[in-house]
């Protein structure tokens, strides 16, 4: 059995564990990330695509929520988690949200000058950019039909560089942090699974791990470590903990952005290559609108999920868009003995499928004021929208036997701040009842807050591990 | 009557075919209002408000159909807004009190901003305040909410809906938050209830000491029309009742009493059930609504053992409300008007 010794555990390499890794690392200290999933080059598989989807995302792209209706989710399972294949959109915290946070989760060292703080200095590792150009016309039809019903849309800005006169390159923690963490000492182990922590006295020591070797056999391997940070995302972090012995306040309470979505027709062919900058943000922070990743085989997906079965020929003139909602419910991850793959569950509420019911209806607003033709519901048994008048039939169409839900956005199930029973980690991280164990992903993140999670991901990673920098310093 | 100052020439009403659509539309018409434009479900609603005045002009839709909500503004810059449609009572399904009190309101509040229309008058209800803790507690503007169960739900998110759209410019809206109401046009559950009460079947729950704050509906019109022109209003909130709650053992006797004034007799004694009857109640209530489903006889039964009151003052004092008809007077205009279209009572 091999044994590896490092000052700092680092589990996982997405948005939580690369911006760990770096601040630790560059801050002098000993590092080891292990990442389940394995190494794929940035530029491999085509960005948005399915076959990106079958090589990097977890069960290749198919996981489900139980729930009546479920709700199908898609996280990351490669080195750099889900940065290497989401969407990159970019959104601080919403100030009222994070102060709504603060006094409801009594949580310290939260006040709107730190995370602004935060939120500056990962801007600047990320290059964070609008696009150099005009938007492609499947966003440009977000904010012309926002233009001409007088609603607000906003082109956000994402993390990516876009070189003169070379290829945008979005930048993922393949690109950014992790090739720093390295370039600073961290060990980087891909295809390393943690199978559970490590305890003695009450103190987290190290850690269990399978690693499959390129060969395809499997070793074990035991890390020793004065600190682990676990950083597997919302579903796997608290499986992690709980396979681990650590149940309090661990798996309950998690919360997403449930998603619906539309295929739209347009007169004309339309882009296929990127996803939408634009939103819609007239209905924010109870419903975001937006443009979703089309190529043929999504365009495909999105239309079987309304009972068509062929992809059309004119596919080309297609484009998968979406409403998300914050959502009144919650959800459960429980980690079942001897399963790879933890129990997720989800209760969507009435007020939540409204709610997707209004997104999805003022979506085709948008849609059809763009000069969309024809609007195709991810509901089975949904009218195909041509005009306005036809929307309000989605209303009584859209129930828990005929939504499709989906959703690409996990947070909460390990809630951070001092507030007693309603949080898995203190207001740093740091798990409660057992020592050297801190949590630092989208898992610490009190609600979904509405917009794409990353940003407020990173703010706090980086807020957390400069915190425990400075514990290791003293 | 000639239009008050500071009203404007035209009128938006939705909900206009309901309990209080119709007693508002009538006091509209009678103020020389150029037009007023009516959301109603049904053709039949639609012809019955016609004839009251040449200047209604009914549109008939669904509130949560963004193409009717369209029509209903078109041409309608300056108006007044008066947002009724809601779903007190769901067929069935849970679902639809989001649906149209939530989704509805999300569309009447673009259609009044796309239109460029004047004041925005939401209509509200206790329901996010949900029960005061003791008898003796009234609610104010300012108290905390605690919305009851998923009607209380559906009608806060609809008041966030509309705090936010005037926050930041959309419109310039008013809350107005009616208790129970009372007054003619009244739907059919009602007329059933004043029957179930004469004849001495309607329970009290408890010992009939709880309160609860009523509003007839000539009241809540009354003070509409004065929250469309104060000054302090938009942006605000107001409870609008009757100036003092009632115990509901002297609703019971009034309503008897206005039988009896209007010279129907009145049969049995009055019956009671145990507090916990209430208690269990609520708890069926809650279980049913959270399977989505709704049964309304135990909706009912679990709020009648609670005191649900207010205070009015800052009505009164901002905008000028003053409600001019007490419960026997309301009560015994309830009785006429539902004798004068031949319900049984």
């Amino acid at each position: 059995m091999t044994e590896l010794d490092t000052e700092v555990l680092v589990v996982g390499s997405g948005a939580g564990g690369a911006t760990t890794a770096v601040t630790l690392a560059e801050g002098g200290r000993d590092v080891v990330v292990l990442e389940e999933g394995p190494w794929i080059a940035p530029d491999r598989a085509e960005a948005f695509s399915l076959e990106e989807m079958a090589l990097q995302y977890r069960h290749h792209g198919s996981s489900a929520a139980l729930g009546n209706p479920p709700v199908a989710y898609a996280e990351g399972r490669c080195v750099g988690g889900s940065t290497e294949v989401n969407s990159g959109l970019w959104h601080r915290i919403p100030g009222e949200l994070a102060e709504r946070w603060r006094h409801e989760y009594d949580i310290d060292g939260f006040e709107p000058e730190t995370l602004d703080r935060y939120a500056g200095l990962v801007e600047g590792w990320q290059s964070v950019s609008p696009l150099p150009g005009e938007a492609p016309a499947s966003s440009a039809a977000l904010a012309d039909g926002a233009d001409r019903l007088g609603w607000r849309a906003v082109e956000f800005p994402r993390v990516y560089r876009y070189p003169q006169g070379g290829r945008a390159e979005k930048q993922t923690m393949t690109r950014t942090l992790l090739p720093r963490a390295v370039g600073a000492g961290a060990r980087v182990q891909p295809d390393s699974r943690v199978h559970r922590l490590l305890r003695r006295n009450g103190r987290v020591t190290g850690a269990i791990v399978r690693r499959r070797r390129p060969d395809g056999t499997t070793e074990q391997l035991t890390v020793r470590a004065d600190h682990v940070v676990v950083c597997g995302g919302a579903v796997h972090t608290p499986a992690l903990l709980q396979r681990s012995g650590l149940r309090r306040g661990i798996g309950g309470g998690l919360k997403m952005h449930p998603t619906i979505k539309l295929v739209a027709r347009f007169p004309q062919a339309v882009d296929h290559d990127d996803v939408p900058p634009h939103r819609i943000t007239e209905f924010s922070p109870d419903i975001a609108i937006g443009g979703s990743a089309s190529r043929r085989g999504h365009i495909a997906l999105a239309l079987a999920d309304g009972g068509a079965d062929a992809t059309p020929a004119d596919w080309e003139q297609m484009f998968v868009y979406y409403a998300a909602i914050r959502s009144d419910a919650g959800g459960r991850v429980i980690a079942v003995p001897g399963a790879a793959t933890p129990l997720v569950s989800y209760r969507i509420t009435d007020a939540d499928l409204s709610r997707l019911a209004r997104g999805l209806v003022q979506l085709g607003r948008a849609l059809l004021e763009a000069g969309a033709t024809e609007l195709h519901p991810s509901v089975r048994g949904g009218t195909v929208a041509r005009t306005p008048g036809d929307l309000a039939r989605w209303w009584d169409e859209i129930d828990r036997s005929t939504a499709n839900l989906m959703t690409v956005h996990l947070t909460s199930s390990v809630r951070m701040g001092q507030a007693p029973g309603r949080t898995g980690a203190d207001s740093w991280g740091r798990v409660h009842g057992v020592t050297g164990l801190r949590v630092n992903d989208a898992s610490l993140v009190p609600d979904a807050p509405g917009v794409n999670p990353q940003a407020a991901i990173m703010t706090i990673a980086a807020r957390n591990a400069d915190h425990l920098l400075d514990e290791l310093r003293s | 009557m000639t239009a008050r100052p500071g009203a404007a020439s035209t009128a938006v009403v939705t909900g206009a075919g309901g309990w209080l659509g119709r007693n508002l539309v009538r006091a509209l018409a009678g103020e020389d209002r150029e037009r007023i434009r009516c959301l109603v479900q049904t053709p039949a609603e639609a012809t019955l408000l016609e004839i009251v005045s040449p200047a209604i002009d009914p549109v008939v839709g669904d509130v949560r159909d963004p193409a009717a909500v369209t029509e209903l503004f078109e041409g309608m810059a300056g108006t007044t807004v008066f947002h009724a449609a809601a779903v007190i009572h769901p067929d069935t399904k849970v679902r639809q009190l989001f649906d149209v009190n939530v989704g509805g309101t999300g569309h009447v509040l673009d259609g009044a901003r796309r239109a460029g229309a004047g004041r925005f008058l939401h209509l509200s209800s206790n329901s996010p305040f949900g029960a005061n803790p003791t008898p003796d507690h009234r609610f104010t503007e300012d108290s905390p909410f605690s919305p009851h169960l998923s009607y209380g739900a559906s009608k806060l998110e609809a008041e966030t809906l509309v705090r936010r759209a005037h926050e930041r410019g959309d419109v310039e809206a008013v809350i107005l938050r009616p208790p129970w109401f009372y007054g003619p046009h009244q739907p059919e559950r009602q007329t059933t209830w004043l029957r179930t009460v004469r004849r001495g079947r309607f329970p009290l729950v408890g010992n009939g000491t709880n309160r609860r704050s009523m509003v007839f509906t000539g009241n809540l019109v009354h003070g509409l029309l004065c929250a469309e022109v104060a000054e302090a209003a938009p942006g605000r909130a107001y409870w609008i009742a009757d100036p003092e709650p009632y115990a509901m053992a002297d609703v019971l006797a009034t309503v008897r009493a206005a039988f009896e004034a209007e010279g129907l007799p009145v049969s049995g004694g009055q019956p009671r059930l145990p507090r916990l009857a209430g208690v269990v109640a609520e708890q069926v209530d809650r279980a049913v609504q959270s399977a989505g489903r709704y049964v309304q006889a135990v909706h009912v039964l679990g709020e009648l053992k609670d005191t649900i009151a207010c205070d009015v003052s800052r009505a009164r004092a901002e905008i000028g409300y003053d409600p001019p008809t007490t419960l026997l007077d309301g009560m015994r205009e309830s009785i006429r008007w539902c004798r004068s279209r031949g319900l049984s009572l």
